[in-house]
């Protein structure tokens, strides 16, 4: 019963969360965004999808993450794919 | 009737400590009458009626309720006889701790599925035959060793039992609640239901209602005595 | 058909009130079970409802950017790249992007400056993201003052703040001229930090994309989809924290399904003897122990899923707030929209519930199936 009135909430704010989406999609075309603003401490974990490989490793490709953030992002696949041949 | 023909129960068969609780015992019980196995502790009283009320099967031999036979039934066939057809008081009544004596009375009934307001209304009237519905709602652990017996008795009466086994029922008991357990078997035995009780107690045994006396020692009948 | 119902009916108000009997221990074990859960759905909600908001977000970002590495590290591009990249076929248009980062020693926080590609702010003017805005007080038609590429101060009047809403996109934004960016950072005329590419069929990215690195090696685009795939990578679970989260998560469900399956009670066990004494089946005391399970389990599922459910969107994660934050001095509040994925909640469900269900009926089957006479002794 509980859940289903969870649910119920969720599918409501969803829906009447659109007017706002559409205005953040109008925002990310206008300024030209490529990424959301989550953790700003370090470039590679405030723009994950513009990094390069080498930015977190910039201290030695040996040492530990640097920032905690950097532990909950992982490299994007298209940087890990083309890393191959670019890096 | 209720025969048994030369049945044995051996425990721990093939280990160290091994034991043979009972002898190769034949006996015929009536039904409508009140049986009395008597013997001291070790006997094989308790295994016996185990054994007769279908808690467990012979290692040999071969048992029969009502010219049915019933040793080699399987596991549901069996849990559904003993349910419809016996009524057990065992020694330490058994009463399950934490729930009210009325709900201890139902128990028994619950796997049958009947209306549970029927079954509500069966076991209040039980109750009040035994003067315990003051009582109904009462834990267990709150009850005086009387209607603790009482209670015992009417959980073993709920499915309408053509046979009650009790064990050693009045060992907790003092005499006034053991001869009032004995005139409250008497009763039942009056409305038709067999009896079979095994105890070492004078009281019990020395009955002038008891129908027959089965005496046994080291898991063997040793002697039987017929009285009117 | 209605015997079986009633049958079930009272084995399970049986087995409450034996659950309401011990309240203490079940009420521990309820305790941790939903605790476990509550952590688990907290993850599963928050990262999904993240993901979701990437993927429809995104989904206007720039559908090719082209940058440039050199010595493995990204580099400004030429704008001369543009002349060339324009006459790639099925490219509709080239436009140089500008943005970079600026470190606030005074606020220590970490902004990213940008030209907009459309409508930038007027010479000497800046647009701020609430995040700043917040935590320097500023507020629009405030002077503010960011030190250039050359050691020297520049004054700004703020013109908009960013709204608060789309603050999981523009929190730390400075929004400027590109006049006023190329003087603050000391950027090159003939260079821009990548470029932006309109195409006219979006089927034709990985196309241009190819041919674009063909024409400049040292280049690398970055397509819309891949844009937006790399916020499925964020939360995924090899990322440590959550592999740590989840380790410890099934460590505790482990060990307390573990003390339930090893062991009954002396009492439960004389109970259960009792209860086949007088004449319940094996099945009757299984199903009993299987709705015992079944209780804990699913209150326990629930609980933890709606405080879940309620710290994610209506607390805004709170207590996972310090990872999210990590050494940053500019985040945002992560409001983020109700997005649920059932099939997480039904994979959580399944993963919990039913282990756990078995544990509670795999001690009892041996317990349940000995000769009830044993009780007699």
């Amino acid at each position: 019963m509980a859940l289903f009135g969870m649910a119920l909430h969720a599918e409501y704010n969803v829906k009447a969360s659109a007017p706002v989406f559409a205005r953040k999609v109008s925002i990310v075309r206008q300024l030209g965004l490529t990424d959301l603003c989550l953790f700003t401490e370090a470039s590679y974990t405030r723009h994950i999808s513009m990094t390069d490989m080498a930015t977190p490793f910039q201290d030695s490709p040996a040492t530990f993450e640097h920032f905690p953030t950097g532990a909950l992002v992982s490299p994007p696949s298209h940087l890990v794919s083309n890393h191959v041949q670019k890096d | 009737m209720i025969r048994t023909h030369s049945i044995s129960k051996v425990f721990n068969a093939g280990r160290p400590n091994e034991f043979t609780a009972l002898h190769e015992i034949s006996l015929d019980i009536q039904l409508g009458e009140i049986t009395v196995l008597k013997g001291p502790s070790g006997s094989g009283k308790t295994t016996l009626l185990g054994l007769l009320g279908c808690m467990a099967r012979p290692t040999t031999g071969r048992i029969f309720l009502k010219e049915r036979e019933i040793t080699s039934l399987p596991e549901r066939f069996l849990t559904g006889i003993r349910r419809s057809t016996f009524g057990f008081i065992f020694q330490q009544f058994n009463l399950i701790r934490g729930i009210s004596a009325l709900e201890n009375v139902m128990v028994p009934a619950y796997p049958n599925g009947e209306k549970f307001a029927q079954l509500r209304k069966r076991a209040m009237d039980t109750m009040e035959v035994f003067n315990l519905v003051n009582r109904a709602d009462a834990k267990i652990e709150w009850l005086s060793g009387g209607e603790a017996q009482r209670v015992a008795i009417a959980r073993a009466l709920i499915n309408n039992p053509t046979v009650i086994i009790a064990d050693e029922p009045t060992a907790h008991l003092d005499t006034k609640l053991s001869h009032e357990f004995m005139s409250i078997m008497q009763e039942l035995n009056a409305n038709g239901t067999t009896i079979i009780l095994a105890s070492h107690d004078p009281i019990v045994y020395d009955s002038s209602q008891i129908n027959r006396i089965i005496e046994m020692r080291d898991g063997r009948v040793v002697h039987e005595e017929s009285r009117s | 058909m209605s015997k079986r119902i009633e049958r079930q009916r009272q084995i399970i108000d049986f087995t409450l009130a034996a659950l309401m009997r011990r309240k203490g221990k079940n009420g521990a074990l309820l305790l941790v079970y939903a605790l476990v859960i509550f952590v688990l759905a907290s993850v599963l909600f928050c990262t999904h409802a993240l993901r979701r908001e990437a993927d429809l977000v995104l989904k206007s970002a720039p559908e090719i950017v082209l940058q440039r590495i050199l010595t493995g590290r990204n580099q400004p591009v030429p704008i001369a790249w543009a002349d060339k990249i324009r006459h790639i076929n099925g490219v509709i248009s080239v436009q140089p992007r500008l943005w970079g980062y600026q470190y606030d020693t005074v606020y220590r926080a970490n902004y990213t400056l940008m030209v907009p590609l459309e409508n930038p702010p007027v010479l000497g003017t800046i647009d701020i993201g609430s995040g700043i805005s917040k935590i320097q007080g500023a507020s629009s038609g405030d002077n503010i003052a960011f030190t250039g590429h050359d050691g020297q101060p520049r004054l700004f009047v703020i013109r908009n703040i960013l709204d608060n809403e789309s603050q999981l996109l523009t929190n730390d934004l400075i929004l400027l001229s590109e006049k006023d960016y190329r003087d603050f950072s000391g950027i090159p005329t003939d260079q821009a930090t990548d470029f932006v590419l309109r195409v006219r069929n979006p089927k034709e990215y990985s196309t241009i994309a190819e041919k674009l690195v063909r024409m400049f090696p040292d280049s690398r685009p970055i397509i819309r989809t891949e844009i937006q795939r790399t916020y499925d990578a964020v939360f995924n679970w090899r990322s440590g924290l959550l592999i740590v989260i989840f380790s410890a998560a099934a460590l505790a469900f482990i060990i307390f399904a573990w003390d339930k399956a090893t062991g009954l009670s002396a009492e439960e066990r004389k109970e259960m003897g009792i209860l086949k004494a007088v004449g319940w089946e094996t099945s009757d005391i299984l199903l009993m122990k299987f709705w015992e399970g079944t209780a804990i389990s699913l209150t326990a599922f629930l609980v933890g899923v709606i405080l879940a459910y309620f710290h994610i969107f209506f607390a805004s994660a709170a207590l996972f707030a310090p990872v999210l934050k990590g050494w940053s001095t500019l985040y945002p509040t992560f409001r983020l929209t109700p997005f649920l994925d059932f099939g997480q909640l039904a994979t959580l469900f399944f993963l919990t519930v039913v282990p756990y269900t078995i544990s509670t009926i795999i001690p009892s089957w041996r317990a349940a199936t000995i000769d009830p006479d044993a009780v007699m002794r």
